[in-house]
């Protein structure tokens, strides 16, 4: 997950992301983005990721690991 | 004395995407209808689940219609050996739901090559000589309310889609002569698995809302066959260049 980050900054429009940033304090945050990430998970990681997860992740780390477990079960 | 336009004891179908969803619904029916069908899908297991659950003449063919150059020798083998179609309806289709800043086009090309590309190749091989018989064949495209109306983050599935309108139309005209109909089926939303695993990423308000952009509802697979049904049958027989809408209302608003 090198390009998380970059990734990540993509989606909520802005230079760079940090791991602590929490999701809703993006301006971008709305349900579109929520469905980028949705998207981004399905086509990079494979993974399927519902809105109630990834708002429960709260932040980009949160999201990281988030998507990691999910790889990992 | 009217024909019963719902024997179909007469008639052979190719069925894509009949291992779930619309495609097994209509191969249900048709099977109860007594028609004989050449069923086609990725997923060996559930396709075969479908025929053993058919009545009567049932065979299958599993292969990738993401593989466009494999789908002509597959098909025009099997077409060989099982006998002429009367009809073919391409069912098989893939979603994708994703906002345009992350399109990928890897996923798009696949979403195309087996909603658009597929529809081609498989009314090629179903227009050639001997692949058809030549009483009333007719040609049934499957595409969604999203190709008559936006909807946001759909612009991969909408583009396949829609596509296929131009195709049924162009069609239409350049098959007539051979007295070969086109037509598509515009569904709404209806209750396949397909729904379950896009719609399993919102939550339930959103599952509301898209119950209420339906009128009647959200409906069944077959409802679906059924209008796929009448398409396919001779009561539908100076029927061609149509999008036929099987939505509940959805596209009446």
């Amino acid at each position: 997950m090198e390009d998380f980050l970059e990734q990540m900054a993509e989606i909520m429009e802005v230079d760079s992301v940090n791991p602590s940033d929490e999701l809703s304090s993006f301006e971008a945050w709305d349900s579109l983005t929520t469905l980028s990430i949705i998207a981004l998970a399905d086509d990079e990681y494979q993974v399927s990721l519902t809105n109630a997860e990834i708002a429960d992740a709260k932040t980009i780390d949160g999201l990281k690991e988030l998507i990691l477990k999910k790889q990992d079960a | 004395m009217h024909k019963n336009f719902l024997d179909f004891s007469n008639k052979t179908i190719l069925i894509t995407g009949a291992a779930s969803g619309i495609g097994k619904a209509t191969a249900l029916y048709l099977s109860s209808l007594n028609a004989k069908l050449l069923l086609l899908d990725l997923n060996e297991k559930a396709l075969k689940e479908t025929c053993s659950a058919c009545n009567g003449s049932c065979d299958v063919l599993v292969i990738d219609l993401s593989d466009i150059h494999g789908i002509k020798n597959a098909l025009s083998e099997k077409i060989k050996v099982f006998g002429a179609l009367d009809g073919m309806v391409h069912v098989a289709g893939i979603p994708y739901i994703s906002p345009l800043k992350t399109l990928n086009l890897d996923t798009v090309d696949k979403v195309l090559k087996v909603n658009t590309v597929a529809a081609l190749e498989l009314a090629k091989v179903f227009t050639k000589h001997k692949m058809h018989n030549t009483e009333n064949p007719s040609i049934v495209f499957i595409s969604s309310v999203y190709a008559l109306v936006g909807s946001a983050a759909n612009v991969a599935y909408a583009m396949s889609k829609s596509a296929l309108h131009g195709i049924t139309k162009s069609l239409a005209v350049e098959l007539a002569p051979k007295r070969i109909r086109v037509n598509c089926v515009a569904p709404g939303f209806i209750n396949t698995k397909m729904l379950d695993e896009v719609s399993g990423s919102f939550d339930g308000e959103y599952n509301e809302r898209l119950s209420r952009l339906h009128p009647l509802g959200l409906g069944e697979a077959e409802d679906i066959a059924y209008g796929i049904t009448y398409l396919l049958s001779d009561m539908s027989r100076w029927v061609t260049g149509s999008i036929l809408s099987v939505d509940g209302g959805f596209t009446a608003q």
